[in-house]
This record gives C-alpha cells, structure tokens and sequence, in this order.
C-alpha cells in the first residue's frame, strides 16, 4: 500500500499575525515569522503513519510531498521524524507566496496529479481539509476531481477493508456519514478533520531514522516540465486578492459602579425599553 | 521509654508530647530554636512553622486576644499598634471612591453579606493555609492616595499589608490578624516602552501576563516568567525576587529592575530612578522639586535603594510603579522533553545543553517520575488531552490505569524511577537553533545519556510541554496535604534531599507511624532550585507529626549542605522564626536595624520576613 500525503508548510498557529496594509495583497507578514507544518496536515501524516502500523506490512510506503521554499524541507524532516518513509519537495522560488497569493489550490492539485501519476500505484492520497492560511479547502476536492477518482471530506475516522477499499466517516451538519471508497486504479482520496487523531511527537529513535530517509528535492520549474504543464498555468492565481486587513479591535467594556447606573447605560444604548 | 510501645500508643504519646509542649506556653507562641534541634531522634522534632492563630474572627476587642495579636506583631512599641476604626474609615472615605473600599466596620447596612464574602478573598492565601482577620481592604488607584492611605496608618498605628495577585506561597500577604489590607489591583497602567532600551513602565498592579502581551505586541519579552502569570502581579513579584523559569537566560529582578517607585511606611514617596510618567509627579507629591532624573539602564550615583525593596516582601514600603527592562522578544522557539534513567545523565544533559545550546539556551526544567505520574493522575483517565497522550507515552503507563507512586509498595513502577527534562531555546534564527537543537540531541541519544526524547514540532505542542511543567504544582496540590518546600542546593546534590527522605518515611518504623507519602520533585535545574513537596495521597488534612518529621528532615538535610531554605518563594509568616537559625547574628541585626529605619512603628506588613520577637529585643536594648 502507497500512501501520499501532501504537507503544507505554514505561518504557526499560534502566532499573532501582523498585517502591514501598506503592503497591498502582500499584507500578512512572513519575515521571520514562525512557521510549522499545517495542523490538517499533521493529522493526515499521523493517519497515514497509523494505516501503515495496522497491517505491518514492509511493503506499506508513507510519502510525504510537499510545496514550497528550501525551508519545507524542515517540514518534511518533520514528517519523516513522525514515521513517514521518504519525501518530495518540489521547490519554489523564495519569494512565491503558498498563501492565496501566487501558488493556488488549482495549481496544487495538478502539480500533485502529476505526482501521482509519475509515483505509480498510489493507493490513497491523505491530506488536510484546508490550510490555515487560505482556508480554502479546495486541493483534496479538485485533485479528486482531476484524478476522476473517489472522495470523501472531513473524515473523523479512516479504515481498510481487506479488498483494498476505505471505510470514512464524515463529520457533517446532519451527522455522521459512512462512505465506502473503492480503489481500482486510481487512488482514494480523502481529507481529515480535526477529530480524526492527535498526531504524535517525533521521538529520538524516529528522529534519528529519519535522518537517513530520502528526500527527493526538484525545481518547480523542473517539475512542470517533467509533467508538461505550463509553468504559467499553474502559478497564475485564478482568484486575485483584493485587500488585506484586520478584523477592527473589540471595543472595549466599560465598568460601571452600581445598579442602577449599569440600567441607565443601557437605556442610553437603547437595548433596555 | 519507648520500649514496649506498640506504634499506635508511639504516635500517640508523641502526638501528646507536642501539644502539651504547645499549650503549656501561649497558644501564639513561637518556638525558640537551637542548633541542636537539628539532629533531634526521629519524630521528636519541634514544629517550624507556626500554629493557626486561635483569635476570634473580626473582634479584636477581646483584651487576650489583642494581647496575642500584638505579641505576634513583635516589638513592644507595637503595642500601640490599633485596628482602624469608623473615624479611620470616614478618613479613608474621604480620600477613596466607594467602590475602593470593601469594609464590615460599619456594620449598620444590610449588604453585609457581600462585603463579608469579599473580605474572606482577602483573608485568605490560595492555597488555604493561612487565614487573617482584616476588617478593611483599601484599593488605590494613585500613588498619591497609597501614600496618603501609608501616612495616616503610619500616624496612628494601624498595621498594613500590602497586596499584589495574592498567589504566594509563604502567606505574605496574608493578614496575620486585623492589618488593613493595601490591594493594588486598580494600579495596573502599562504606560510605555522604550523601543530602543527595552524599559518598560508599568503600576505595580499590573498582571503579569498583561505586561508579556504589551511587550510582546511591541516585539519585546519580558524578562521574568511563572507558572502564576495570569494572576500574579507585578509588585508582588518585584517584592518577593521571584525567580520563575527564564532566571538562567535572563536573569533575576535585581538585574532587570531599572527603578522603582516606593511608598515609605511613613507616606514620603521614594523615586529610584524612575522615568517621567504620562501626569506630572511633581504636582501630585508634597515634596514637589524634590523629584528629578530620568531612568537609565546606568546610573552609579549614590547607593542603589532600591534593591532593599525588590524581596523586601512588603515590609519596607510598597512598590507602586516600576521601570523593567525588557530584552528583543526572541523569534525562533525549540522545546523537547528528555528522558533520562539517572542523576548523572541528567547532569550530562545540562553540561551539554550549557555547551551546546549556549546562548540560545532559555529553560531547563526537571521533573521526576512522582511528580509526572500524579500529574496524569489528574487527567481524564480516557486521556483524551495533548497532554494526557503525551504523558502516557512518557511514563509507560497503560491507558486508563492509575499509578500513583507509592513508596512502600507497587510492582508497576519502572525503578529506578526515570527523569524528566524539558528543554527550550529561544533565539533570532530558526535555522540555526534547529541545527543546533538537532547535533545536541543526536550526540546525547547516540551517546545514550538521554533514553528518548519528545521534540515539539509547532506552538501548540510547545504549550503541551510546557503545560505538562506548569501542572506540577497544581496536579500535586490537589492528589493531597502538600508540605512544600523550596531549596537552593548544589547541582550536583539536587536530588540527594529528596532521595533521602524518601528513604527515611518508606523505613519500617516510618511506616508504622506515618500515613504514606510521595515525595515529588520538580524545579529550575540550572539554578540549583529543587521544589520538593511531599504529600499524602487522599489525605488533605495536615499530619502535625508528619509536617514536624519531614521539616526536620528537609530543612536539615538542606542546611547540613549548606543550601537555602528558601530559594524563591520566600519568607511570608511561614519562616521566619528560620531566620535567625540560619543568619549570623551580625547579619541579623543590620536587617533588624534596616526594618527599624524605614518603619519606626512598625505598621508595614508586621510579622512577616523578619521574626516576631526580634524588634521586642532590640526596643528593650535599645533603652
């Protein structure tokens, strides 16, 4: 069984993000700024890592496929560190933003088809339901689509049947949805939720293995020509971003000393008849 | 004596033995102790930490009991000290707004109750031990009305204690008895922050956590970090010296302290170094002139006062403002927990990571396995958490099965039990400390000093790490009766006090006499700082037998390796009669002679730091 799963690497959950608006659609700063595996994308590596370890099989491959600049490789060391096999980088330009800004789902998704189809015999494609700096959540969807091969979204729990199908359950408004995928010669693909684990943290025996795992690093520009694509095509943004800014600052609260003038305040607000 | 007692009837005398010692002298008496204490035969040992006060709440019209009050306050001249009184009260109203003053002197309305319940908030320290009696809670918002508020108690007795977050550990701002209790919660201004010094100016009320998200914002960290942050407050932290984790990297207050405000306990206003505020001081003080200079991060003129303030714990004056200097907030943040089987590995890892690591180094917490398992105890048993998954993975513990360490009995634990340390860079380049991080742990795993290692990859998993260190204290507070206690010790000696006490309560003749016990371990290793707490599993009533057998356990086992009893927490009303064990008596006096200076009446913060008789002598020498 080969497992591909697309990593993004993107500015730290945690971080405050600061906006220059001066800047146009560049606002969102991210010069030195700290930047860590997208959290979607963790859970899909640690899903991938576990379908692997429930059938113990040496043939199993997890590879991790990543976007971006030299600094994804960190990312995939990540990955590798977690118990991914091998990775891919296909590396972009330091200043080709992954944002909404230059590279975009459209383009993902036919990068990644053509990784699928040049690694051969790919069984299922994990990724994260949506980056948390786009929010879009469009490349699992439009990759399936280019593949023609089955989808699920948001799934909160991944099985294998034996005859090589995916047992998903979806987490929607409704309720819980189970969807069976069968794979024949295309790939599966399916993208996780927040539910779906908690992903693991690289130990020092895994770290110290993944040192010596591969990782394949090739030029977008390289890449596009491999797959005969057209480097335009697949950098052109097919939404463009309008303006940038932060969410006006919450007002805010004002202490009031007794009762009756928290009433008045609230009469003058007109919220109190 | 004891040769035919049966455990039962030992414990019982010996239970008797120490309360009739207690009673037969005033029930707030405080123990005389001599060198010779120290080495007592097992579990005849006298208390160090002193008996709750048996006074009535809130009635300090009991001649008896003001007789014990005052005694408790110390210095004879103290027995003019008073509670505040209506007329006191009419003052204070004339200075403060209603809602500044929480009060049950005038018991004439009928909104007693929330009053009352108010004033308990004050009455107490969080962790319960420690109950006063005030009657008053005075919350200023200037410096002007802290120093009218200090002079007119200093003019007519009235004893203080000021207030910050209420989260020490040493009942400092506890009110022994009646004491006016002076909260700086409403003095919590963040004015400014230089951009290119760093210092930032800031009231003493300001929470800690306020002041890292202001700094922060401006790309700047404060210095000082605690488990407490999100309560804590500024001038109580500068008060006690806290220490805090980042005390390696960057140092403690006395470096980071640029200049103070302080109120004197006789009302005068001290600026030590101090940068202009946004309103004009000079108007605002009686001595208006007398105020001049600006605040630099250099400035040998004269004698530095303010550091007799920062630890001073309240009872020199009370700190109003503060200027800090704040370094660069760091951009790149690594964090690991480390696994290590023995001490001396673990004194591997920090010779190491000094090495290593060097300047990026930012934190190097150690936990043992005690500690770690009571705080998973403390978890949801299903372990859904980040922090839940983490440490079963760190612990080898089975999913869902409780192991509480126990020292007599239990097959489950892994012995030796293992060590546990989480270890965080902070620097201005990620690639560089990655790289760093990366030769520093792959030289210690192939070296097999460290048998696993958790590295945290993004925020979030940082915060678990760092979460798992912050619940220490808490997870173990909760698991039973806590006796804690805070030691400075060499490096290399970290872990033999509690190493030995473990082995004196899980003896045969421990076992009978006391119930079971864990002793936890946790603290800031570079530092030498142990926080060793021993507690009683599902008991949360305080053993006085255990309390006085592990105080002298600790407490000489420590001094026998010449470390300090209290590294950071400090000395509150819990140890001070300590202090004159443990200080020359020349050093003793300058103190005693220092406090006598600044507080002539001895109003501030009475009781506390120093102990309670030493004024009472010199006032009679001093005849």
């Amino acid at each position: 069984m080969k497992i591909l799963v697309p990593i993004k690497r993107v500015i730290d959950y945690a971080i405050k993000i600061r906006v220059d608006p001066s800047k146009g659609p560049h606002a969102v700063q991210q010069a030195n700024v700290k930047m860590s595996m997208n959290p979607f994308c963790e859970i899909a590596v640690e899903e991938a890592i576990r379908l692997k370890e429930a059938k113990q099989n040496k043939d199993d491959e997890v590879v991790a496929v990543s976007i971006g600049p030299k600094q994804c490789s960190e990312t995939i060391r990540t990955a590798l560190a977690m118990g991914a096999d091998r990775g891919i980088h296909i590396e972009t330009k330091g200043d080709v933003r992954g944002d909404y800004i230059d590279l975009q789902p459209w383009g993902i998704a036919n990068l990644l088809k053509g990784v699928v189809e040049k690694e051969d015999k790919v069984d299922l494609v994990l990724l994260g339901k949506q980056s948390i700096d786009s929010d879009c959540g469009q490349t699992g969807p439009l990759l399936a689509g280019l593949l023609n091969a089955p989808q699920a979204t948001f799934a909160a729990k991944v099985t294998r049947g034996d005859d090589g199908s995916f047992v998903v359950d979806r987490e929607t408004d409704a309720g819980t949805e189970t969807i069976k995928l069968k794979t024949a010669n295309v790939p599966a693909v399916i993208t996780c939720d927040l539910r779906l684990n908690t992903p693991r943290y690289p130990t020092m025996p895994n770290i110290m293995k993944a040192k010596k795992k591969s990782v394949q690093v090739i030029s977008l520009e390289d890449m596009v020509k491999e797959l005969g694509l057209n480097l335009d095509d697949v950098l052109k943004p097919r939404n463009q971003v309008v303006e940038v800014y932060e969410p006006p600052p919450r007002k805010e609260g004002e202490f009031v000393e007794s009762v009756d003038a928290l009433v008045g305040k609230l009469k003058e607000k007109g919220l109190v008849g | 004596m004891m040769k035919k007692c049966t455990s039962s009837n030992l414990r019982r005398k010996l239970t008797e033995c120490i309360f009739v010692r207690r009673h037969a002298t005033e029930s707030a008496c405080v123990w005389r102790l001599s060198p010779k204490n120290l080495s007592l035969p097992r579990g005849m040992s006298q208390s160090w930490h002193r008996p709750h006060p048996h006074c009535s709440p809130r009635s300090s019209s009991c001649r008896a009991d003001k007789q014990q009050i005052t005694r408790r306050f110390g210095s004879s001249s103290l027995t003019s000290l008073r509670p505040p009184t209506k007329r006191d009260l009419a003052h204070f109203r004339s200075i403060l707004a209603p809602h500044q003053i929480i009060t049950t002197l005038d018991d004439n309305n009928n909104n007693d109750n929330d009053d009352d319940d108010e004033l308990d908030s004050y009455n107490r320290d969080w962790t319960n031990r420690y109950q006063g009696h005030s009657a008053l809670v005075l919350r200023p918002q200037t410096t002007q009305q802290v120093s009218s508020i200090v002079a007119h108690c200093h003019q007519h007795r009235i004893p203080l204690v000021p207030r910050g977050g209420n989260t020490g550990l040493c009942g400092g701002s506890t009110p022994l008895s009646y004491e006016v209790v002076l909260s700086l919660e409403f003095m919590k201004d963040v004015y400014s922050i230089e951009p290119s010094s760093g210092i930032l100016h800031a009231q003493a009320g300001c929470t800690l956590h306020d002041l890292h998200e202001y700094a922060s914002q401006r790309g700047h960290l404060f210095p000082l970090d605690i488990g407490s942050k999100g309560t804590c407050q500024i001038g109580g932290n500068v008060s006690t010296n806290a220490g805090g984790q980042y005390y390696y990297r960057w140092g403690g207050l006395h470096g980071n302290v640029v200049g103070l405000e302080v109120v004197l306990p006789d009302g005068r206003v001290l600026r030590l170094n101090m940068p202009r505020g946004p309103r004009d001081f000079a108007d605002t003080m009686d001595n208006a002139g007398s105020f001049r200079g600006g605040c630099h991060r250099k400035d040998n003129t004269g004698y530095d006062l303010k550091h007799l303030f920062i630890g001073a714990e309240g009872t020199l004056g009370v700190i109003t403002e503060l200027a800090v200097a704040c370094p660069p907030l760091p951009t790149s943040k690594h964090v690991v927990m480390l696994v290590c089987e023995s001490y001396s590995a673990v004194l591997e890892v920090l010779a190491h990571a000094k090495q290593e690591l060097g300047e990026i180094l930012s934190a190097i917490e150690l936990m043992d396995w005690q500690t770690l398992s009571l705080v998973r105890n403390s978890l949801p048993v299903a372990g859904g958490t980040g922090e839940a998954l983490l440490l079963d993975q760190m612990l080898h513990t089975n999913h869902g099965i409780n192991t509480v360490y126990s020292p007599s009995y239990s097959q489950s634990i892994p012995t030796p039990t293992p060590l546990y340390l989480l270890v965080e860079t902070q620097g201005s380049n990620s690639e560089h400390d990655a790289s760093k991080m990366d030769s520093f742990l792959t030289r210690l795993y192939e070296a097999s000093t460290i048998s696993n290692g958790f590295l945290a990859a993004d925020s979030k998993r940082m915060h678990t790490l760092w979460n798992i260190r912050e619940a220490c204290n808490p997870a173990v507070s909760r698991s039973g009766y806590v006796y804690k206690y805070d030691v400075s010790l060499p490096i290399e000696e970290y872990m033999d006090v509690a190493n030995e006490v473990k082995e004196r309560l899980s003896s045969r003749g421990a076992l009978d006499l006391f119930p079971e016990t864990a002793v936890c371990v946790w603290g800031h290793l570079a530092d030498g700082n142990a926080h060793i707490n021993v507690v009683t599993p599902g008991i949360f009533r305080k053993d006085e037998l255990l309390a006085s057998h592990v105080d002298e356990l600790v407490y000489g086992s420590v001094l026998r390796r010449r470390g300090s009893i209290s590294a950071e927490h400090g000395i509150g009303q819990s140890k001070n009669e300590i202090l004159r064990q443990i200080k020359d008596a020349s050093v003793m006096d300058v103190m005693v002679q220092l406090k006598q200076l600044f507080d002539p009446h001895g109003i501030m913060n009475p009781g506390k730091v120093l102990p309670t008789d030493t004024l009472l002598r010199n006032h009679d020498q001093s005849k």
